[in-house]
């Protein structure tokens, strides 16, 4: 297990050398990022300017979904960017190079690739929470504890639907299912009607990666935080399951890559 | 009309045609299309619709059901069309493929902007008729069959005119070798100040005004305002009005970026 850890920390520090080799390159698309997210803040902005609060959310609580939407969603789609590959890898016989190596497959994987731009989101997460979210002590480690949920929920549900490739040999499961969760989780969950509302906490668990820890983060209640926390842990364990069972039926592509 | 005149139009109608020929063969992309389109419209239709009900059935003048066929009209017209066509054009400029188009004996753009409009066509018919459903199914008939019916062409127009208006940003490559990032900055000033997220009444008194005027506002907003029940035919003619202004941008930018690429080379 730590030589498990040892070897992805490594891999993890390859990747961001890479990552960042251009560094104009680099900051132009964390620039780019940063634009994209204060669009979405315009948008609730001029939204709540209209209405005060809708179905209990308000401007102040849409900060902090959203501080916890964009650092989770760059901690998984920017550190661990291969989670949102992992059907495209499964199905193009993309993983020989990193079944060859004597570590964690999926570990190695998830690692290998950093992508820049979303490194924005961390940056704009972290900017807004000090700017707008009426930051205090208390309230920062609770982001941190929403944010590791969130991003351990996302991730395990990426490697679950990208984990179909195995099985299905197509790659659109992984995609739709990254689509439905970036699409649903932007949202609070108390928008949407009672049948899509279950479904979000059950097939899509988009409402555990945002709605429930801003949540806690905004009012806290220990058995919130206790149920997303089960959830996190949870979701990762179906994740690494369903990847594994996958594993064993992955056909080589015959093909050397990074990975 | 001139021979070459004639011979644009059918350059343009051949290479629509296949471009629609080419999409509908591949009913998995459609698909996705129509999945991603219609989770789109059920997440962003439930907000305005939250929002409208929270102010008493009402909001600047839309009641849910119009924020409805509001935001599945706007997010087809979108969703139809490649997210980054100028980055990808400006990567043909930029590697040179766009070389081998230059040599045939027809202006690259009408080639180019034929060929988008054809590939958006079969995802825009997809979108609609997911939409008119979803819309029927949550909100309830359309209020105004005249409005749907401006919204039609509105919504073939606006594609139109986002492709070209691309196309004319895009041309900046042939000069400026980081052109493709610009892709970023116009989605999202299409999103806000063209109305796909939110309805240009929802922005201030002061600036909604001059932004139904301008050409992103024709991309997407004014086929979702008819659609949803205003029937404001006047909306039609500056859409068409933006069009060419835009196409004429277009050819104009990309014949002379065509020839400094013969000058300077790729």
């Amino acid at each position: 297990m730590i030589a498990n850890v040892r070897a992805a920390m490594v891999t993890w520090r390859s990747a961001w050398r890479e990552a960042s080799s251009n560094r104009a390159g680099f900051w132009t698309q964390v620039v780019i990022m940063l634009a994209n997210d204060v669009v979405w803040i315009v948008f609730w902005g001029l939204l709540f300017n209209r209405v005060d609060n809708i179905r209990g959310w308000d401007f102040d609580r849409m900060v902090l979904l959203f501080t916890v939407f964009t650092i989770s969603g760059g901690i998984v789609l920017g550190l661990l960017n291969n989670v949102r590959r992992l059907g495209e890898l499964a199905t193009t016989g993309g993983l020989d190079a990193a079944l060859a190596l004597p570590t964690s497959t999926l570990l190695h994987v998830v690692v290998r690739r950093i992508e820049p731009i979303n490194l924005g989101d961390i940056v704009f997460g972290i900017v807004l929470f000090l700017t707008l979210g009426d930051p205090t002590l208390a309230k920062a480690g609770l982001v941190v504890f929403g944010v590791v949920c969130s991003a351990s929920v996302w991730s395990g549900f990426l490697i679950l639907v990208g984990s179909f490739g195995f099985f299905v040999g197509r790659r659109e499961p992984g995609e739709l299912g990254f689509s439905a969760m970036a699409m649903f989780s932007n949202y609070p969950i108390d928008l949407y009607a009672g049948g899509l509302r279950v479904l979000l906490y059950g097939v899509v668990p988009a409402a555990f990666v945002t709605s429930v820890p801003a949540k806690i983060v905004d009012d806290f209640s220990l058995t919130q935080a206790a149920l997303l926390g089960g959830v996190a842990v949870l979701m990762m364990a179906i994740g690494v399951v369903a990847f594994n069972a996958g594993l064993r039926r992955y056909t080589s592509g015959a093909v050397w890559t990074s990975a | 009309m001139t021979a070459t005149h004639i011979s644009n139009r059918r350059v343009a109608v051949t290479s629509g045609r296949s471009a629609v020929r080419r999409v509908t063969r591949q009913p998995g992309v459609l698909v996705f299309t129509a999945v991603f389109y219609l989770m789109v419209t059920v997440a962003l239709s439930s907000v305005w619709r939250a929002a409208a009900e929270t102010s008493g059935g009402a909001l600047v003048g839309y009641t849910a059901a119009a924020f409805t066929w509001y935001v599945a009209t706007s997010e087809s017209v979108i969703i139809s069309l490649p997210q980054r066509l100028i980055y990808d054009i400006a990567e043909d400029v930029r590697s040179g493929h766009i070389l081998g188009e230059m040599v045939r004996p027809t202006p690259t753009i009408v080639g180019r902007i034929a060929t988008q409009i054809g590939t958006a066509l079969p995802r825009l018919g997809i979108c609609v008729v997911i939409g008119f459903a979803f819309c029927s199914l949550v909100a309830g008939l359309p209020t105004s069959w005249s409005a749907i019916a401006l919204a039609a062409p509105a919504a073939v127009l606006a594609i139109s005119t986002n492709i070209a208006g691309q196309h004319a940003f895009a041309a900046s490559s042939f000069w400026f070798r980081d052109a493709g990032s610009a892709w970023f900055l116009y989605q999202k000033i299409v999103f806000v100040g063209g109305g796909m997220l939110i309805p240009l009444e929802v922005l201030p008194d002061a600036v909604n005004g001059w932004l139904r005027l301008l050409p992103f506002a024709a991309m997407a907003y004014t086929p979702a305002r008819l659609a949803s029940g205003h029937v404001e035919p006047e909306l039609l003619l500056l859409q068409a009005g933006w069009l060419a202004v835009f196409v004429l941008l277009a050819a104009r930018a990309f014949g002379a970026g065509e020839r400094h690429l013969m000058r300077v080379g790729a």
